[in-house]
């Protein structure tokens, strides 16, 4: 029985003519990093939101098929209950700002306050999860005044206080400089080698290609295709449909078109690509 | 009764009145900057009310006022007594959402006539007060309309001009929501003169008191002259507030609008 | 706490270390004597006698009397001028160039005054030595819901943040040719660039900020807890229940003297 259960899953927003979601099958087993990658419009928002409840408790709508984690459906939960289960960061770091907390240990300290956690327990789990986040200097900073990389490590560390078994990331570093964006997926990373389930919705493919235990291509609400990152991110099927391609990848896929490439694997990031084409 | 109340505050509701409370202050300081006869410092409740009722409506009116006292933020200390007529215009809004005001074209002519009828009315008490005389009994006459009328006929004419332009050009297919706003300007010049008579004699440092100073210098006594500075500010404040929200909610996809 | 989200001043003193309750009744009873109580010059005593010694034990009298003094100049100014010189009926002080000051309205501007200066150091007491979140965290402890604090703080918090946006709209639109000098027209014409964008733009981050509020079970039935402990003693408590029991003393007293 997989940890992430997504059966059959099919869900229209409301006032709208066609499912974004049709018919998604995905399983996903306990500590697998598995990231989601397709052109906008494809469902990758819309699959986090389902994963983390908010489809379809927040946003209401059409929805058939069930999605299950650690063995319980979601649409059985209420979303209260339900982001304890699962976590979810999003793009814009500073919307995820309560606003309603003056420094950085307070606003980790939220979710647990809001579910009434004794204060003894919360001050060890907020300490514990900015050490785990490596922000525990920040800690007596406002939120505001810090830039959007730690404001989204601060989000990222305000999840996972809340000790969720699954961790959903929508796009986390589209808003980040170069900077923030390698804060960012180096926090993550430790999750996932701590042994988090992470679901993680990216464009950056090459950062997937190092990381990712497992990557599904999603287009106009259908899974086209998923396996290993450097079969997925390589396959003729993803360049011929629009998806954002490394250009690595499509450096050695031209260059194999001459014969300059002589693997049969195409590469994926920097380092692949410089072991393929000096071993020419 | 409670419940009810309670509805109106989902969790998008609560995200949206820090929002709208700040784009009050924010407004409202760039028109006081601007030195303009307005104060447009309820759009914020108004888009509140319109989209989320009218109980959101009120306590965005009447937080906004409290904290703008305790902002550290240029001007306003001023707006904390008046914060039961920012509720009133919240509630209003919310009554008038209700009605459908922000989501109907009305026909251009109705503004016209808005227009019209409201700079007469205005122009109407203006002249009004400018003309009260007490008499030896120490009895406060007022002038009859046939009066007012032969003195000041051109000035009239001219405002019901001047007024149905407004109507056209400004509110456009916005009649509704233009009248909404004047009612709720109207109630809320009403019940803020008591507040602003007693505690400050009128004045507040905004572009405001030059026209009370003009009132006062006609021998106009205080009430009246409060009175008529909130009927030329207030109605004509509140029916541009009311428009605006009406054409933001216009041309707003559904998605947002939601409560 | 290293943003100005509020007019706190961070500062040790006992005044800042009572709790937020305490302060509160103090400043709701100088506001309710200072208006209520039927003597001519009460609020200049509360001002000198009880507010200024609570300043000083605040460590905070410096940035109160400036404060106080920056928001009622102006307005003292006005008041006394305007007040004066415009009263209509009464006895003239002297005559200068036409002009001649009435007593009455004198004396009325100084009452006015009075109250305008009671009412800022009030406020400015209690803004400058009371944590807004602190103070939404007790009246939490007492029952208040909790939707309102999140309301409160959030909006302390990000109504700069608003200022800022509206200030780089303005600029953007200034750079592209947008006039905001002149005549009352051109000034009023440069509002709808700067009101539209702002609010369309704000009503689209309402949907992404309740998601993220309710990521962190904000909606969650559970009773809430709270990470920060606020200090309170016996003594406090007790004082403030006096405190109530004066306020409800002043109320009756103003009341029947009145009638």
């Amino acid at each position: 029985m997989a940890f992430v259960n997504i059966h059959n899953l099919t869900y229209q927003y409301p006032l709208t003519k066609t499912p974004v979601l049709q018919n998604i099958n995905l399983q996903i087993n306990q500590g697998e990093f598995v990231a989601v990658v397709g052109p906008n419009g494809a469902g990758k928002s819309t699959l986090c939101y389902a994963l983390a409840g908010f489809v379809p408790h927040f946003f209401k709508g059409e929805i058939s098929g069930t999605i299950e984690v650690a063995g319980i459906e979601s649409s059985k939960s209420t979303l209260d209950e339900w982001v304890l289960n699962v976590g979810l960061a999003f793009q814009n770091p500073f919307n995820q700002i309560s606003g309603a907390k003056y420094t950085v240990f307070e606003e980790i300290a939220f979710g647990l306050e809001n579910i009434g956690l004794p204060r003894e327990q919360m001050k060890g789990r907020v300490e514990e999860a900015m050490k785990l986040t490596g922000i525990t200097e920040l800690a007596d900073r406002s939120p505001y005044s810090l830039s959007g990389g730690q404001q989204q490590r601060v989000a990222l560390t305000s999840i996972l206080v809340m000790q969720p078994k699954l961790l959903v990331l929508d796009e986390p570093t589209s808003q980040m400089d170069p900077i923030g964006t390698r804060e960012v997926f180096s926090t993550i990373r430790k999750m996932a080698e701590d042994g988090m389930t992470v679901v993680l919705g990216e464009h950056k493919v090459e950062w997937i290609a190092n990381f990712a235990d497992r990557v599904i291509a999603l287009k106009d609400g259908q899974i086209l295709l998923e396996g290993k990152p450097n079969e997925v991110l390589t396959s003729d099927l993803l360049a011929q449909n629009g998806f954002g391609i490394s250009r690595y990848t499509s450096t050695a896929r031209e260059a194999k078109k001459q014969g300059l490439w002589k693997k049969d694997s195409l590469p994926v990031t920097l380092d692949e690509a410089v072991e393929g084409f000096r071993n020419a | 009764m409670f419940e009810n109340i309670k509805k109106d505050f989902t969790t998008r509701t609560l995200v949206l009145m820090p929002i709208a409370i700040a784009i009050n202050i924010a407004i409202g300081q760039l028109v006081y900057l601007l030195k303009l006869p307005i104060y447009l410092d309820s759009i914020g409740t108004v888009l509140v009310g319109a989209i989320a009722g009218p109980w959101a409506g009120a306590l965005t009116g009447a937080l906004s006022n409290l904290l703008w006292g305790v902002l550290p933020v240029v001007t306003n200390t001023f707006a904390v007594p008046f914060f039961y007529v920012a509720l009133v215009i919240g509630l209003l809004a919310g009554y008038f959402g209700r009605l459908g005001v922000f989501e109907k074209e009305s026909p251009r002519w109705l503004s016209v006539l808005i227009g019209a009828v409201f700079f007469f009315t205005l122009t109407f008490f203006i002249t009004a007060f400018l003309n009260l005389n007490t008499d030896e009994t120490g009895y406060t006459t007022y002038p009859t309309p046939t009066d007012l009328f032969s003195r000041y006929l051109i000035v009239f004419i001219i405002a019901i001009l001047v007024g149905a332009a407004v109507g056209y050009f400004l509110l456009q297919k916005g009649g509704y929501a233009g009248l909404a706003g004047l009612a709720t300007g109207l109630i809320a010049a009403i019940i803020s003169a008591p507040t602003a008579a007693v505690v400050f004699g009128g004045v507040t440092g905004g572009g405001t008191d030059l026209l009370v100073a003009a009132f006062r210098a006609s021998g106009a006594p205080i009430i009246g002259s409060v009175m008529a500075q909130g009927s030329v500010s207030d109605p004509f404040d509140k029916m541009l507030s009311f428009m605006v929200v009406w054409l933001i909610l216009r041309y707003l996809p559904a998605r947002f609008k939601a409560r | 706490m290293d943003n100005k989200v509020s007019m706190y001043v961070v500062r040790e003193s006992g005044l800042h270390s009572l709790h937020p309750l305490t302060k509160s009744l103090m400043v709701i009873c100088l506001f309710i004597a200072g208006f209520i109580l039927p003597y001519q010059w009460i609020s200049y005593y509360l001002f000198i006698f009880i507010i200024i010694p609570l300043a000083i034990w605040g460590k905070i009298l410096g940035d109160l009397l400036k404060a106080v003094w920056k928001v009622s100049l102006p307005i003292a100014i006005s008041v006394l001028i305007i007040q004066s010189l415009f009263w209509g009926e009464g006895t003239a002080l002297f005559e200068m160039w036409g002009l001649s000051p009435k007593k009455e309205g004198l004396i009325f501007a100084l009452t006015s005054i009075g109250r305008i200066i009671l009412t800022m150091s009030d406020l400015m007491l209690f803004t400058m030595t009371v944590r807004p979140d602190f103070l939404m965290i007790s009246l939490k402890q007492i029952g208040m819901p909790s939707s309102l604090a999140y309301i409160v703080v959030t909006t302390l918090q990000i109504v700069p943040s608003f200022q800022r946006k509206a200030s780089t709209i303005l600029d953007a639109q200034r750079s592209r040719g947008l006039e905001t000098e002149g005549s009352i027209i051109t000034r009023a014409k440069a509002l709808v660039p700067i009101i539209l964008p702002l609010v369309v733009g704000s009503l689209v981050e309402v949907e992404e900020r309740a998601i993220a509020i309710e990521a962190r079970a904000f909606n969650s039935t559970k009773n809430e807890t709270s990470i920060i402990e606020i200090p309170d003693t016996v003594l406090q408590k007790n004082i403030r229940r006096v405190l109530i029991i004066v306020i409800i003393a002043c109320v009756i007293f103003g009341i029947l003297w009145r009638s």
